[in-house]
């Protein structure tokens, strides 16, 4: 019971003293073992190998049923639309999509949505969503299936996904033909991106919720027509129906995961089916680099972590997350012509079309929704996983450093304090002020930090106000301007408050707490991002010492914390983008081209979190940004009152 | 009564007024945390509401507020509903008020005691004990650790009731300290009603009002239990039926809402098998009340406000329905014992505790409930954290109060063959 009574009379502990001597060097030990933890979940004997866990699921696995018919349908959609989309450069064919619907005998409806765009005056667009339900023939609608295939017109800038198209009619006439749906099966195609997904999905939940209120900048409005509570989901981005291999994507909004379990079924359907697939697969040139399998799982674990932690889902499956819909995106890829693997054009699709079958056979037979297996993992091969409980310890262990300095430090402002005191006894001249615990400026340092926390806040909020979104300025400079600004508000803060006695050291040990704490949660509710900015941050708040006389090393921990201000960090993120995605730019171009893909980024970041709800921006501006400040002003440490009581000291 | 009094008082009705105009009222209204089925304004309204239908509010399962309680606010509901958050507000502010006269009183009274007692004191002890300014300081701390204490802050613009139990319970102890007798009583009588646990406090009041004279004591006991069914009376001849006592204590004793709050209750309760349950339900509620009555009262019979304040820190931990405004109203008391804190060694960590688990439990509800990626036994993790963080400060404010104790008449350094001495429980 030696935790709850400690036997000894006084509180101070000679361990803690011990302790505090080595503070930093104990938390690069723990920093050490975190990382350390981390790089050897990539080895086999510290991941698991998947299993289904749902044995509800099993029935996909069965011997599946469509037929090269369906094949030779997608070729001639295909081709149909082919002829279509000469006349829809920048639109989608919504007639000839419900044309199609209905002669396959769907119920087909149109959703149209509006985006209020608030920048640079105000814009709106429209855009509409072609969506069509195959009632459930075993039971009433109370339960649905999303299939769900975006559309791109010709001039869209991203990568060409025409196929998904018919690949969905081919299977969705398969499906009419079948008896055995026990749940409705909703045949959704969409446009503008991840905009009419997120209409349709906020539509589908909330319907006329928040039609009136100007403040929406995405009018979803209403659905004529509903399936029931959505079970699962499938998005499909087909390149082209000869499909090389099919790159499964999980990664949602803020990086929420789809069950493991869905994850474990598309790769086991895929695998009977002789379909390469697996997570972030690349084309087979990229594929034979020899790299041991260490270095193989630590670069499919760091992928993960890196696509995870933007929060930006990287395909329209992530938008379902939010609505407790498990889902995921089938992306296949085309096959390079000079491939040496020669196949018949005219039965290319038959094994996705039969995979896509199985998947939806074995969603259609779930009791409940998902819950057998893993939401929290990290995928370390195409069947191989890192579940919550393993990779949790090492971002506690980095976490923990933080607290570990928080209590050694308040255990030693005791102990500098005592010391002090015998000094002063031993040379017996006027006793020297010293401040104890209690008197402590708790009320400066909690406004210093509110002021922080609004500087912060400010970034969320000053780029949404009415008057400065009329200015006819674009969202990117208005964005990029506003931060730089704060930016500089920030930068300058320490210079202009002086923190009374013992303020620095407090401020430091609530910076401590503060920032384990917003880890901990943001670890929690994101991992990778939890987890990357406790890498890059733990070394440089551990090294922060606003009572070290080492200059060395105080120059060293401000050069740290100026890198580590959120926006440096950006810019040098996109840097490094730019640099890989250009390299035949010279060297000022770059930096130029740098500035305006950043504005782009925050700008983008921004427009996430209104429209999305992707909480990234946020938590950089509200949590990052005031925490950074509170960094740089201990990194700064102008102090005025230690070197006071250092020179009173040396008087005495 | 200083400037300084004025001042903090101001300031702390000035941010619950403006925490109450913003959107993080209702939030907080519809928290786990602090809205628990016993005390949330959600179901006052319901209860208001039935009771203006002429239904009888106890015949469902939703109300459980007292019928005079009910009776009063509704009056005040149904005619100035929108000043309502200034009158929970007003009485927050009368609980601060009561804490911090409270305070002063007691360190009198402290100070009386220890000038008959300062002779058998130790040489090196002035830092233990209670001197002339602690007077004002004290109080002051008491203050703000009850205005500023987000948890009580939190609970107040959520309109909990609470705030409500909060201020009965400072009346109890102001009137305490005042040698009150009879208006202790019957307030507790009356707390008792509602929130069955607050019946232990008889206990420091009869260590503090018999002085070691048994038929005081059972007279005192005996005025409790009249004004208890007193009470229950009045209470009958609000409703004009019985039903509110299974709709109040029936309730909380037989904890029939597992709706997930801080406690400890409800996963147990979930989890089990039912045949156990009169079993389970039998021992968590003695657990909630005499379990520590006893051996509490024996060891703390001379300092019957330390008692009161250890009984409610427990009640707040163990009992059925415990919201985090029950723990801000602890909380609130602990600077009374200023001069036992030399010997809290686990402040700081209970502190970190406290922050830690208070932003796990938010992110393990959202992951929950909203995102649906997490389940129950993370929230329980958190909040069973929680309450181990509130034991750790109960015990260490009991051991520093008996090493305080010990130091006082045997000085703070003993050295016994050249080593610092230790304390033993033997």
């Amino acid at each position: 019971m030696g935790l709850l009574s400690d036997p000894s009379i006084s509180t101070h502990n000679k361990l803690v003293d011990s302790l505090a001597k080595h503070m930093r060097k104990l938390c690069y030990v723990f920093y050490t073992a975190g990382v350390a933890w981390f790089m050897c979940l990539a080895l086999p004997e510290f991941n698991h190998g998947t299993y289904l866990s749902e044995n509800a699921l099993s029935p996909g696995l069965v011997y599946p049923e469509i037929r090269i018919d369906a094949n030779r349908l997608a070729l001639q959609l295909l081709e149909e639309l082919q002829r279509e989309r000469k006349d829809h450069q920048s639109t989608t064919p919504h007639a000839w999509i419900m044309a199609k619907f209905n002669e396959f005998g769907l119920e087909t409806y149109t959703h149209n949505f509006t985006l209020r765009y608030p920048f640079g005056g105000g814009k709106e667009f429209h855009g509409k969503n072609v969506y069509g339900i195959l009632r459930a023939p075993r039971i009433g609608s109370t339960e649905g299936l999303v299939f769900s295939a975006p559309y791109r017109p010709p001039s869209s800038v991203h990568d060409e996904i025409t196929a998904s198209v018919p690949v969905l009619l081919a299977f969705a006439d398969f499906a009419r033909r079948k008896n055995y749906w026990a749940k409705d099966l909703v045949f959704l195609v969409t446009e503008q991106e991840q905009l009419g997904m997120q209409a349709w999905l906020e539509a589908y939940h909330d319907g006329y919720k928040n039609y009136h209120s100007s403040s929406s900048y995405l009018v979803a409005g209403s659905l004529p027509a509903r399936a029931g509570s959505l079970q699962a989901a499938l998005n499909i981005e087909v390149q082209d129906l000869e499909v090389d291999y099919v790159d499964v994507k999980v990664e949602g909004l803020n990086g929420k995961l789809p069950n493991l379990d869905m994850f474990n079924l598309v790769q086991r359907i895929m695998a009977r089916e002789g379909v390469t697939s697996g997570y972030k697969h690349a084309p087979r040139k990229r594929r034979r680099m020899n790299l041991s399998p260490y270095e193989q799982n630590l670069r499919q674990m760091l992928a993960m972590l890196a696509t995870q932690a933007t929060g930006v889902p990287n395909g329209n499956h992530g938008l379902f997350h939010r609505y407790r819909i498990d889902a995921l995106t089938l992306s296949a890829a085309k096959r390079v012509t000079n491939s040496n693997v020669k196949s018949n054009p005219s039965s290319a699709t038959v094994p996705l079309l039969k995979s896509i079958e199985g998947i939806s056979r074995s969603l259609n037979n779930l009791l409940e929704r998902f819950h057998q297996s893993f939401f929290f993992y990290v995928i370390v091969h195409n069947d191989r996983y890192i579940s919550i409980g393993d990779y949790m310890p090492a971002l506690v262990a980095l976490i923990a450093c933080s607290f570990v300095k928080a209590y050694l430090s308040w255990s030693t402002l005791d102990a500098a304090e005592r010391h002090a005191q015998q000094d002063a006894a031993g040379n017996e001249t006027d006793p020297v002020v010293f401040y104890t615990k209690l008197s402590l400026p708790y009320g400066f340092v909690l406004v210093y930090l509110v002021v922080t926390l609004v500087i912060g806040y400010m970034g969320n909020v000053l780029p949404l106000q009415k008057y400065l979104m009329e200015l006819s300025i674009g969202a990117g400079p208005l964005t990029l301007t506003m931060l730089i600004a704060l930016n500089v508000a920030g930068i300058a803060l320490p210079f202009y408050v002086v923190l009374p006695p013992g303020g620095l050291e407090l401020l430091h040990i609530c910076m401590l707490l503060v920032y384990g704490c917003a880890l901990i949660v943001i670890g929690l509710l994101n991992f990778s991002l939890g987890f990357l900015v406790a890498v890059l941050s733990v070394p440089m708040v551990v090294a922060l010492n606003p009572s070290s006389t080492n200059g060395a090393l105080r120059g060293l921990a401000r050069l740290w914390a100026l890198l580590l201000n959120p926006m440096v960090v950006i810019y040098t993120v996109v840097l490094v983008l730019t640099f890989y995605e250009f390299p035949e730019l010279t060297f000022q171009q770059l930096l130029l081209r740098a500035v305006t893909a950043v504005m782009d980024a925050v700008t983008f970041a921004l427009i996430d979190s209104v429209i999305y709800g992707n909480w990234l921006y946020f938590a950089a501006c509200t949590v990052f940004f005031p925490l950074w400040i509170i960094c740089w002003t201990l990194a700064l440490a102008k102090q005025s009152d230690n070197e006071i009581s250092q020179a009173k000291l040396k008087t005495n | 009564m200083n400037s300084n009094y004025y001042k903090l008082l101001l300031l702390g009705g000035a941010v619950r007024l403006y925490f109450s105009q913003t959107s993080l009222a209702p939030l907080i209204g519809n928290r786990v945390e602090f809205a628990t089925p016993l005390n949330s304004f959600k179901r006052l309204q319901e209860g208001v509401f039935l009771l203006q239908q002429g239904v009888d509010p106890y015949r469902g399962d939703l109300v459980h507020e007292s019928p005079l309680l009910l009776k009063a606010l509704s009056g005040i509901l149904i005619n100035y509903a929108q000043v309502l958050p200034l009158l929970y507000i007003l009485l927050d502010l009368c609980t601060a008020t009561l804490l911090y006269l409270l305070g002063i009183t007691f360190v009198k009274q402290k100070l009386q005691q220890q000038k008959g007692e300062c002779e058998d004191y130790a040489k090196d002890t002035e830092e233990l004990q209670y001197n002339d300014e602690d007077k004002s300081h004290i109080a002051e701390l008491v203050l703000l650790a009850y205005l500023f204490n987000p948890l009580t802050i939190m609970s107040c613009i959520g309109l909990t009731s609470t705030v409500l139990s909060n201020l009965l319970l400072a009346l109890i102890l102001y009137s305490m300290v005042k040698r009150q007798l009879l208006i202790c009583t019957v307030l507790l009588a009356f707390e008792t009603v509602r929130n069955l646990y607050p019946f232990v406090l008889i206990a420091p009041l009869i260590l503090l009002f018999a002085r070691r004279s048994v038929p005081m004591g059972i007279a005192i006991f005996m005025i409790f239990v009249t004004s208890c069914f007193a009470v229950a009376g009045a209470n009958f001849l609000v409703m004009n039926s019985w039903n509110y006592l299974d709709g109040t204590l029936g309730f909380i004793f037989f904890f029939r809402d597992l709706q997930p709050n801080i406690g400890l209750f409800w996963y147990f309760f979930t989890e089990m098998f039912e045949h156990f349950r009169t079993m389970f339900l039998i021992t968590f509620q003695l657990n909630a009340t005499v379990l520590y009555l006893v051996p509490l009262s024996l060891k703390l019979r001379k300092e019957p406000l330390l008692l009161a304040t250890v009984l409610i820190a427990l009640m707040a931990v163990f009992r059925a329905y415990p919201s985090l405004g029950d723990v801000g109203f602890y909380l609130a008391l602990l600077p009374l014992w200023r001069r036992c804190w030399k010997f809290m060694a686990h402040g700081f960590v209970v502190f970190t505790f406290f922050l830690i688990t208070l932003s796990m439990m938010g992110a393990f509800w959202h992951l929950w409930i909203y995102a649906g990626s997490a389940n129950a036994n993370f929230y329980f993790g958190a909040t069973l954290a929680f309450s181990t963080g509130q034991i750790f400060l109960i015990t260490d404010l009991l051991f520093a109060h008996v090493k305080r104790e010990f130091c006082l008449y045997n000085g703070q350094k003993i050295m016994i063959n050249g080593e610092e001495a230790r304390i033993l429980l033997e």
